[in-house]
């Protein structure tokens, strides 16, 4: 597909009308909420949302969602800096570095990133999604079994780098969490594993219930139990763009998160949440402090949000050429495609070329509405961190225990919740990550139902993982990523006990 | 950190035993000799693997990381384990009583828990963030929230 310019730059005057506008802009800012409330998901919103469309033309519709999901994928990091509870499973990285930040008093400088990596990542998956369409769908497509089994052995090598100071308890931890993973009925015969007779674990401990409760609920619990040891550390959110030397020192994440996130979002199935933490894991890599990622560093923030708003192009990318889904949210607009009654595929670029143009448009006004609506709402996002903590506890507790309600309206969720909440507490107390424990509920049904099937499909040989030359390149990446993530866990003990012996502080630089 | 660590490791490799020991009653030559007890199998090999490693380490004296002991006696400790029960009676009460009836209540046990003593404050800050909660998923979200005793009048 050659790129049409004349028709792509008349596709911004069909954008530019008032209706049109108002729909990005209120789909933005409904995105941005339901994304930073715990328990609502940018999948949720857009179907929650849909109805709203009915009877609106199709370009009029599809903007809206397309701010809708714009919105979302920002939002769910305001939750994750500010109260560390992800408002999204993609936010659920950035609570690694965003919510040290704030607790340092750079609630400002972690929102302002978050806002401005999100609105990077999201033109840069635009324009990726604009040029590369058929070239990204093409590779997304010779994607089976082992190459998915392969891209979730390379998203767990990610545990190591986020394992903290133990690899040993991180490891265990990632073990713990794809048996919880396996929970439920067998992806390949049905059977029913450690079920324990709860028909609501038939799929498994809920995704979100179980996030919630990790993040939230157990540091309630802890701020419960401190009370009236810590102070409140104050601080002010008038900062609308990150500092000069924040960018700068965040361009390298900026654009690799941006990358690594259109290239997993192309992959159907493949969302926000695994390119995060991917792009986390390579920052934290590559970093020349490595040392310092836990502590609040900025570069973190800017690689997960730039990563998770990217895998929004990334992710159209398969739904318009292909009309393949590349993640939950864009499974979710096929039906809306399909309510105005479109078809997304090759005959969407034959026959409506002008309405593909005006969704890539409409998305990439939405970033620039994104970081607008985000800019304003800062001093409303600021007010939650300066509520005390005997109103901002309960009302967290309220909006955790809600929120994992409302996915299914099952009280079951609710327990679940308090009985991770629980969990969460006690892996921290005795200092496990809680991080590999997300990151394997998320891959290890992946990495299961797709071994499986190519060990079928292979008559049981294990060869077949190394048959593939996207297969061995993604197994390649992941031995060659546990090995530097080792290094350089090894290179970051070193540091600390320096550090310890000459008796300094960890302070940023 | 030494004791803490050989207890979390015993943990370990227990949940990895039970796993086995569970997995020996699925049906085992389902596909390909493959089946709904070959993924749990590996996985708890390598939790009782890494949950070995753990106390090797702890007894060869190279335990990582710090730990923050719960003792009853402390008020503490006795706070989390309040705010745990009133966890699983909202839980509890949710359903029958309605999320309304039951959210003010648990707002002010769990300020009260938190320490806050301003009367006024618990006059209009539960009854806010309930109607708030309620009117952005009820109305806003159409997303239904138990009426339980109040069913009728909603």
């Amino acid at each position: 597909m050659n790129v049409d310019y004349g028709l792509l730059w008349h596709s911004y005057s069909s954008i530019f009308t008032l209706n049109i506008m108002f729909l990005i802009f209120a789909g933005v800012t409904a995105g941005i909420v339901i994304g930073a409330l715990p328990g609502l998901t940018a999948t949720m919103g857009v179907a929650l949302l849909i109805p709203l469309t009915f009877g609106r033309p199709p370009l009029a519709s599809l903007s809206m969602l397309m701010g809708i999901y714009t919105g979302a994928m920002y939002g769910g990091a305001i939750s994750a800096i500010l109260i560390r509870t992800p408002g999204t499973p993609a936010a659920a990285a950035t609570v690694l570095e965003g919510y040290p930040m704030c607790q340092k008093g750079l609630a400002g400088s972690a929102m302002a990133m978050s806002l401005f990596g999100s609105f990077v990542g999201g033109i840069i998956g635009c324009i990726i999604m604009i040029f590369m369409s058929p070239l990204i769908s093409a590779f997304a497509l010779e994607f089976g079994p082992v190459e998915y089994f392969a891209l979730a052995i390379f998203g767990l090598s990610v545990i190591i780098s986020i394992s903290g100071r133990s690899l040993v308890k991180g490891i265990m931890v990632g073990f713990f969490g794809l048996l919880l993973a396996a929970m439920g009925l067998d992806p390949i015969s049905g059977y029913p594993r450690f079920t324990f007779g709860f028909s609501e674990l038939m799929e498994g401990p809920n995704f979100i219930p179980t996030l919630i409760g990790l993040f939230a609920v157990s540091e309630v619990l802890a701020n419960i139990e401190k009370m009236l040891k810590t102070e409140k550390v104050k601080a002010k959110l008038n900062q609308y763009l990150p500092s000069w030397s924040d960018i700068k020192r965040s361009t390298a994440a900026l654009i690799k998160g941006s990358l690594i996130g259109t290239v997993v979002g192309a992959i159907p199935g493949a969302g926000g949440d695994i390119a995060a933490f991917i792009a986390y894991a390579e920052t934290k890599r590559s970093s020349k402090t490595p040392e310092l990622f836990g502590t609040g560093m900025v570069e973190g923030v800017a690689a997960t949000e730039s990563a998770n708003n990217s895998c929004q192009g990334g992710a159209m990318i398969p739904l318009l050429s292909l009309g393949v889904p590349g993640d939950a949210v864009t499974a979710v607009l096929l039906g809306a495609f399909v309510i105005q009654g479109l078809q997304p595929g090759p005959l969407l670029y034959k026959e409506h070329m002008d309405l593909v143009y005006a969704i890539f448009a409409s998305m990439v006004v939405a970033q620039f509405v994104m970081q607008f609506v985000g800019m304003v709402g800062m001093q409303f996002f600021a007010k939650v961190i300066m509520i005390q903590n005997s109103i901002l506890m309960p009302m967290i507790l309220v909006l955790s225990m809600i929120g994992s309600y409302a996915m299914r309206g099952s009280v079951f969720d609710v327990g679940l919740t308090i009985v991770f909440g629980v969990v969460g507490f006690i892996l921290q107390r005795y200092d496990f990550p809680l991080s590999p424990i997300l990151l394997a509920l998320i891959l290890g049904p992946m990495a299961e139902s797709n071994l499986r099937r190519a060990l079928v499909i292979s008559s049981g040989h294990a060869s077949i993982l190394f048959s593939r030359p996207i297969a061995v390149v993604l197994m390649g990446l992941a031995v060659t990523f546990l090995v530097l993530s080792f290094l350089t866990h090894k290179k970051i003990e070193k540091r600390l006990a320096e550090m310890a012996g000459k008796g300094h502080e960890m302070t940023l630089p | 950190m030494k004791r803490v660590d050989i207890v979390s490791g015993s943990a370990g490799i227990l949940i990895g035993a039970y796993v086995l020991i569970k997995c020996q009653s699925y049906p085992q030559d389902v596909v390909m000799k493959i089946g709904p007890a070959f993924f749990p199998e590996m996985l708890a090999a390598g939790l009782i693997l890494f949950s070995a490693l753990l106390i090797l380490q702890a007894l060869l004296g190279k335990s990582i990381g710090d730990y923050q002991k719960l003792i009853l006696r402390e008020k503490g400790t006795q706070r989390i384990l309040l705010a745990l029960v009133g966890m699983i009676v909202y839980c509890a009460v949710l359903k029958p009583v309605g999320f309304i009836v039951a959210t003010i209540p648990f707002i002010m046990f769990y300020m009260f828990l938190l320490g806050n003593r301003n009367k006024l404050h618990y006059v209009w800050v539960p009854v806010a963030i309930t109607l708030a909660v309620y009117l952005v998923f009820e109305k806003l979200l159409v997303l239904s929230l138990p009426g339980g005793l109040l069913r009728d009048i909603l």
